[in-house]
């Protein structure tokens, strides 16, 4: 069920007006649950930030216009990711067409190691997530 | 204060069903009467009316349900299920530190809103505001109704199906 008047103003809503709603609720998610994961206070955020409390409870009530400084900082407090922007890469072919794919630029994750082949006898999770 | 029937407004999203209120005579819901004040392309707050719409209708419609991220913190403090008379307290939606619309609404639980009329913010606070002081009232008034029809059994809750019925089951009800 759907009032008719969300209906009409759905029907004639501008796609940029989606993509930042739904970017703008993403990140205000993200950055309140990556504070309570990191049991951080508000206080404790505020000392941090250099930032007065009133602020930042702003911010964690999605009351605020993120800029990307304020993302910037955030991210470099938390240690995490808020923001993943997807790299374009073009690769040319033997027959000279150029293709171009796009990738998720994830964390940095070190794969110069040796792995063990997992055997039978390789079953405590001790050795399992030495293997992984 | 006149007597109000309590409807649904939206529901097609996967994690959270919006409800509104019909006032007295009135033909649209209050809910409807808010969007319909913005409607207008050449309105200057229609893209602001825009934006609250997506985010009542997908992020917290669809993707994330009525979670506390969207809402004013210090104001959800009040809320229990069922709230206790006299202590609901409407919420606002907010979209950033300038955003001029203000839609009043109850969150009964992450699942269940009901959403209430509002109007533009432009000065310190809601109730120096022209366009919201009398539909903050308002709000207060159509919640600790709800509130208490809740508590009494009046109305029934229930968060797995996502409705809002009467003691015999209607899915209007009539307060």
């Amino acid at each position: 069920m759907k009032s008719k008047v969300a209906e009409r103003m759905m029907a004639k809503m501008p796609e940029d007006v989606k993509i930042f709603v739904d970017k703008y609720a993403d990140i205000v998610v993200r950055i309140n649950q990556l504070l309570k994961e990191k049991n951080y206070s508000q206080k404790e955020l505020a000392e941090k930030l250099e930032k007065s409390p009133s602020e930042i409870s702003k911010w964690l009530a999605g009351d605020h216009n993120f800029t990307l400084r304020s993302i910037a900082k955030l991210e470099a407090e938390l240690g995490e990711t808020i923001l993943y922007v997807p790299k374009r890469i073009a690769f040319q072919t033997y027959s000279e067409k150029t293709i171009s794919f796009t990738v998720l630029k994830n964390d940095h994750i070190n794969t110069n190691v040796d792995f063990t082949p997992v055997t039978a006898s390789c079953k405590s999770e001790n050795e399992l997530s030495n293997v992984i | 204060m006149n007597t109000f029937v309590v409807k649904k407004w939206f529901d097609e999203g996967e994690r959270c069903s919006f409800y509104t209120v019909l006032v007295g005579e009135n033909k649209y819901s209050e809910t409807d009467r808010f969007f319909m004040k913005f409607e207008e392309t050449d309105n200057q707050y229609n893209r602001e009316a825009h934006e609250l719409l997506r985010l009542i209708t997908y992020s917290i419609g669809n993707v994330y349900g009525a979670i506390d991220a969207f809402f004013d913190r210090t104001k959800n403090k009040a809320q229990a299920l069922p709230p206790k008379p006299k202590k609901g307290i409407p919420e606002i939606f907010q979209m950033g530190i300038n955003f001029p619309l203000r839609l009043y609404c109850f969150r009964i639980s992450e699942s269940i809103v009901i959403l209430f009329n509002g109007g533009i913010k432009d000065q310190p606070t809601d109730q120096e505001s022209k366009d919201l002081s009398l539909k903050f009232y308002e709000a207060q008034q159509l919640v600790n109704r709800i509130s208490e029809a809740i508590h009494d059994g009046t109305m029934i809750v229930d968060n797995d199906s996502r409705t809002l019925t009467d003691f015999q089951g209607n899915s209007q009800i009539i307060l």
